[in-house]
């Protein structure tokens, strides 16, 4: 039992956090799919720091800054460009994979995985079987916290969500949704420098390219899947953990009877899934609407 | 047409913007960007033989890349090219090796009939997830990728796996000579006229029928149908299916010319280019055909660089998604500098 | 009274250009303060955009704005509100979701952080001091419209406003919800709160105003005058200018609210023979758009103009989508013509001689970014195959014709709908839906946000119609030109229709009805 436990903290413990920055760009009125490529980024920036400075510290605040510039350029594109969210999202995303991969190959010479020699503190021998997991999987359910307090019991919070929700009422007070956005995906990048972190350097201390494997679209589902509430949409991640970890578990029983490269797919499933739910609901939770230019009247 | 040359100048600017974008990320990484984009335009349009280089990659990639047209101006946003391509192939892949030893007039069209049915039912679901109960066809279309992904690795490992294959890459059992449409340059007359064909027939779905002109009202404003009595059930449907189906052809295409073979996570960029190639385009499809052109340039750069130039080939994938990032961008400054070119519209 | 020192508001030369259109041009007015001013002006005359100035939504592209003598940074809503303006807007801006509380925490000053309770506790204490009978709990989703309205204005008066602006507060409201509005706005009066009113409707401006001043085109006509001084009439021909002649008295008295007209038997009267439209027992199934019908029972005969008056949200919008097969009728039947259309689909129900002016002109009626040929022939396409060839150049041809049949002002087919002004957008839509072969049509707010000559255009295309014989529903929140154009009006309430009154017809009578008291 312990060992699903850990399984799913492990796999959950990333997404949460990528949850809740798409949680907060959503509540700002921004459809964020760049998440994946922030994620990969700061884990690559983790890897790489720890790697040429041997500081966690250093890596992690380096990943930290490269993300915030990733997602204020992703502000100036949306908000000030007008870009489609969408689009724009996806292009930041590949921006992230392609970019990682360049920089390893700039840096290493080769696209092997790279490895490095220590990750992010472990909790110690005083967790039992627990202790193996990292900081960032008992630091989670604060930020959780946070957020909801931020997000939820502040007017800074009211104010990001009028922001998404009504920017000419959030205008008519004197609060600039523009602004709010920009905080929020500064806020949010960070988020996706420690998701980014603990997947790479939490437990196996490797980065390899596009090891993100769509963690970030689903943190984004995960934020469809919860309304946008940074409670819910935790419950929505870490569900799509447990359906993973059971796909893990699942093949350790099954063996060779079931192809474990389907196995590997239940995460997706039960993200199209929860998206379903979610649009039969609530009525469609649509992505696609808004700042469309040309492709849209409104 | 005034209005089109002032799309087209815009689209060129934020192009400009995103090749600056680039060239400081190369700069970043460490390589001049300089010599970087003189590689890239090197390998994508002035080696010798690049104009057929470049057309190997473009032709597959303008068949998706008019599925996607189809489905953009209906307001859907499948992004889920890659993973119909996947299945598209996979299918057909799957009939080739059923009916191996079966001659090459019946086989060939039967596996282009089943790539084509395989690229749509992988549309068809999260079309009709989007339209019977309204989910987000963007998240659905993308998980759609991953799992097709996942699915090209099961069967080139499993049931279609090459037994003599050995390398790091499992692949399928290549395919009988004459089953093949084109050699490995991919440039064959068949190839070429099919592409013809599917031009011709989505340029006349789009600009000369009453489905052209429904789905693009629909897609930018599916109330104002809805009121005029449309049914977005069909139309929706349709244009699902449409960009499933091409896509899946561009599957079969890979699969049985240049390929000749499935191999686990092959062309992974192709559905995100043909996106780009669709959204570059302005959503035409005579400007999908020009756009696939520099975009196919591009993708055979991609191979280029690393083999005669030393460079990474991530670099292709960088300039594609800044592309990606500018590409809907607008601005009042590049408004104001086309304006010369558009006409007057103020009435009063 | 201009430059005076004691002038709660002075703006000085303010002009404001949407690119080519100048919406206010060289405005210099000051009002004195512990008044209720007015401003006056039809459509599209700039009064809006003169509120946003002073509120600083809007930054003037020349001339200042004093707040108490006081020089306030153009375009910025904090300085305004520091200064003590607070505007409430037409369509209220409150985000759906929010609870009361939270819509009006987000604006306020202190308590960054909170918890529920405190949150409500902190807000029900002020709805209470103001009189506003609205839980702090609820969200602002579940109000009605004049609720809506005492929230906005609380959540205008969470800091120590001096001067509160209310732009066309009465466009929503019953004629009892306007009273008790302005019984609302005397007691601010007396608080010492100035109170700048944006309004239309001259008969309002004379009850309630203290000084009006009158805008047309941009530009500052007359004021601020002494509200005592000005008969309505008068004030008629400052709001219409020159044009003021053309209209007919009942139609000028409609559109500047100056008094509501009676109504008038037409000389035809309706046509004898089945109905265009008949509604048996139609209730509707509960939908997040508007409440739903229950049992309604409506009838439609050729060559007559049926008014739908009711407060807005009250199930004209129902009434509509239902006989638009855009609302699933639950029970009862639905004829059209004669023909039993329940379970048709609108396609075939357009087929029967249904059209339908919808209530959004920019949403539900035109694309805004296609062009105008596509809008314009967008139901003829419905009605073939959808892989029926087409000729563009054809219908572009047709669509050309047609619009200059109805006097649209454009440049050519091919440009967007959205760059069309307001009036001529909506000409488009009736050269779409206005053909020989209707026999029903529902115009649905066929005249909001119109200015006058656009407006009587309206009428007028609606008029020829009954006159040729169709059966028009005309759906409108605004009394006066239900009265002048229908010969027949029915009241909604609650998704119900609650009561129906024949010319002539009387505001107080109908009003009540439109609120569930019995007159």
């Amino acid at each position: 039992m312990e060992d699903v436990v850990i399984a799913i903290l492990r796999s959950g413990t990333p997404l949460v956090y990528v949850t809740l920055a798409g949680v907060i760009a959503q509540r700002a009125g921004v459809w964020h799919l760049g998440l994946e490529g922030l994620m990969i980024t700061g884990a690559c920036a983790t890897i790489v720091g720890i790697v040429l400075t041997g500081s966690v510290v250093f890596a992690l605040l380096v990943a930290v800054l490269i993300c915030i510039a990733g997602s204020v350029l992703f502000w100036f594109v949306v908000e000030k460009l007008k870009a489609n969210q969408i689009i724009a999202g996806l292009g930041l995303t590949g921006l992230g994979l392609g970019g990682t991969s360049l920089a390893i190959q700039s840096i290493f010479g080769s696209q092997a995985a790279i490895s490095a020699p220590f990750g992010l503190p472990r909790l110690g021998a005083a967790f039992g079987a627990y202790g193996v997991l990292s900081v960032l999987v008992l630091v989670m359910p604060v930020v959780v916290f946070l957020c909801w307090v931020l997000l939820c019991r502040t007017r800074f919070g009211l104010r990001l969500a009028a922001s998404g929700e009504h920017p000419f009422a959030a205008r008519s007070v004197g609060v600039d949704p523009s602004a709010m956005r920009l905080a929020a995906l500064v806020i949010g990048g960070a988020l996706c420098a420690l998701a980014g972190a603990e997947l790479a350097a939490g437990s196996l201390q490797i980065f390899s390219q596009n090891m993100t494997a769509g963690r970030g679209f689903m943190g984004f589902a995960a934020v469809i899947f919860g309304a946008g509430h940074p409670l819910w949409a935790t419950l929505a991640a870490l569900f799509f953990a447990v359906v993973g970890a059971l796909g893990i578990r699942a093949q350790l029983v099954f063996g060779d009877r079931v192809p474990h490269d389907l196995l590997l797919g239940l995460p997706y499933i039960a993200t199209i899934f929860g998206v379903w739910l979610s649009a039969r609901l609530r009525g469609g939770a649509k992505s696609a609407t808004g700042g469309f230019g040309e492709l849209r009247d409104s | 047409m005034s209005g089109q040359l002032g799309a087209i100048i815009r689209a060129v600017v934020f192009i400009l913007l995103a090749l600056a974008a680039c060239g400081v990320i190369f700069e970043f990484a460490g390589y001049s960007a300089f010599q970087m984009f003189h590689s890239i335009v090197d390998g994508a349009f002035l080696r010798r033989n690049a104009l057929e280089h470049a057309l190997r990659w473009a032709l597959p990639l303008f068949i998706t890349a008019t599925g996607v047209v189809i489905s953009f101006r209906a307001g859907y946003f499948n992004i889920g090219a890659q993973g119909q391509f996947y299945v598209g192939a996979i299918c057909a892949a799957f009939v080739a090796e059923w009916l191996r030893g079966y001659p090459g007039g019946v086989v060939i069209p039967l596996c282009f009939a089943a790539g084509m049915t395989g690229g749509a039912l992988w549309a068809l679901w999260p079309g009709l997830l989007r339209l019977r109960s309204g989910a987000d066809e963007v998240i659905t279309t993308l998980m759609g990728n991953f799992l097709a992904g996942l699915l090209l690795v099961y069967v080139t490992a499993g049931p279609l796996k090459d037994p003599s294959g050995s390398g790091q890459q499992a692949s399928s059992r290549p395919l009988e000579a004459a089953y093949r449409i084109s050699t490995s340059n991919g440039v064959s007359p068949t190839i070429i006229g099919i592409a013809i064909l599917v031009g011709l027939a989505m340029w006349w779905l789009v600009n000369r029928t009453a489905f052209g002109v429904l789905s693009g009202l629909g897609g930018r404003n599916p109330t104002m149908v809805q009121w005029q009595g449309a049914s977005t059930w069909k139309i929706g449907l349709a244009s699902f299916l449409i960009s499933g189906a091409l896509a899946g052809l561009a599957g079969t295409i890979e699969l049985m010319g240049p390929n000749g073979r499935l191999a686990g996570g092959f062309l992974p960029a192709h559905g995100f280019t043909a996106v780009l190639i669709a959204l570059v385009a302005g959503l035409s499809i005579t400007g999908a055909a020009i756009a696939a052109f520099f975009f196919g340039g591009l993708a055979s750069a991609a191979l280029y660089l690393p083999v005669m130039a030393g460079l990474p080939s991530a670099a292709i994938d960088i300039v594609n998604a800044s592309i990606a990032l500018f590409i809907t961008a607008r601005s009042r400054l590049v408004d104001t500098l086309t304006k010369a070119w558009r006409r007057p519209w103020k009435t009063s | 009274m201009r430059g005076n020192d004691d002038a709660i508001l002075a703006c000085r030369n303010v002009a404001v250009r949407y690119g080519d259109v100048t919406a206010l041009d060289d405005v210099s007015i000051a009002f004195p303060r512990g008044m209720i001013h007015a401003v006056v002006g039809q459509n599209g005359a700039g009064k809006t955009t003169f509120a946003r100035v002073v509120s600083g939504l809007v930054r003037p592209d020349q001339g200042a704005v004093e707040i108490g003598g006081k020089l306030i940074a153009g375009g910025n809503v904090n300085d305004a509100r520091r200064a003590g303006v607070e505007l409430v807007h037409q369509s209220f801006a409150l985000p759906p979701s929010f609870t009361v509380a939270e819509a009006m925490q987000f604006g306020a000053a202190g308590g960054a952080l909170y918890t529920r309770a405190a949150l409500e506790r902190r807000w029900q204490a002020h709805l209470d001091a103001l009189d506003v009978k609205v839980s702090a709990g609820a969200r602002i989703r579940t109000l009605t419209v004049e609720q809506q309205q005492a929230v906005e204005i609380a959540r205008a008066l969470v800091t120590d406003a001096r001067l509160l602006i209310l732009d066309e507060p009465t466009a929503v409201l019953s004629p009892e919800g306007a009273k008790k509005l302005f019984e609302r706005v005397r007691r601010l009066k007396e608080r010492g709160v100035t109170v700048l009113l944006i309004l239309h409707k001259i008969r309002e401006v004379l009850a309630i105003a203290d000084t009006v001043s009158v805008l047309r085109g941009g530009r500052l006509i007359d004021g601020p005058l002494p509200a005592s001084d000005i008969d309505a009439d008068a004030l008629a021909s400052l709001i219409i200018g020159p044009s003021a002649k053309m209209l007919a008295g009942e139609d000028r008295a409609a559109l500047t609210g100056a008094a509501a007209p009676r109504g008038a038997e037409t000389e035809t009267g309706p046509i004898a023979g089945p109905p265009v439209v008949s509604l048996r027992g139609v209730s509707t199934r509960p939908d997040a758009d508007g409440p739903a019908l229950q049992a309604v029972d409506f009838v439609v005969q050729p060559g007559e103009i049926v008014g739908i008056a009711g407060v807005e949200g009250n199930g004209q919008r129902t009434l509509v989508r239902a006989i638009s097969s855009l609302a699933d009728i639950a029970e009862g039947s639905l004829e059209l013509a004669g023909r039993d259309v329940t379970n048709a689909t609108l396609s075939q129900r357009r087929a029967a001689g249904l059209r339908v002016i919808p209530f959004e002109r920019n949403v539900e009626g035109l694309s805004l970014t296609s062009p105008l040929w596509e809008n314009w022939s967008a139901g003829q396409l419905l009605a073939r195959p959808l892989l029926a060839a087409i000729s563009p150049s054809a219908l572009r041809r047709e669509c050309k014709s047609a619009l200059d049949a109805w006097d649209v002002r454009y440049a050519e087919v091919g440009q967007p709908a959205g760059s069309l002004s307001g009036g001529n957008a909506q000409k488009v839509i009736l050269s779409r839906e206005m053909d020989e072969s209707g026999k029903l049509i529902i115009a649905a707010q066929p005249t909001r946000g119109l200015d006058i000559g656009a407006t009587a255009f309206v009428w007028d295309a609606l008029r020829k119609a009954r006159d040729g014989g169709c059966g028009v529903i005309f759906v409108s929140s605004d009394l006066d030109e239900v009265f002048d154009l229908a010969d027949r009006v029915v009241v909604m309430l609650s998704g119900r229709i609650v009561a129906e009154f024949r010319p002539p017809f009387d505001l107080t009578r109908v009003g009540a009805a439109m609120t569930g008291a019995r007159a």
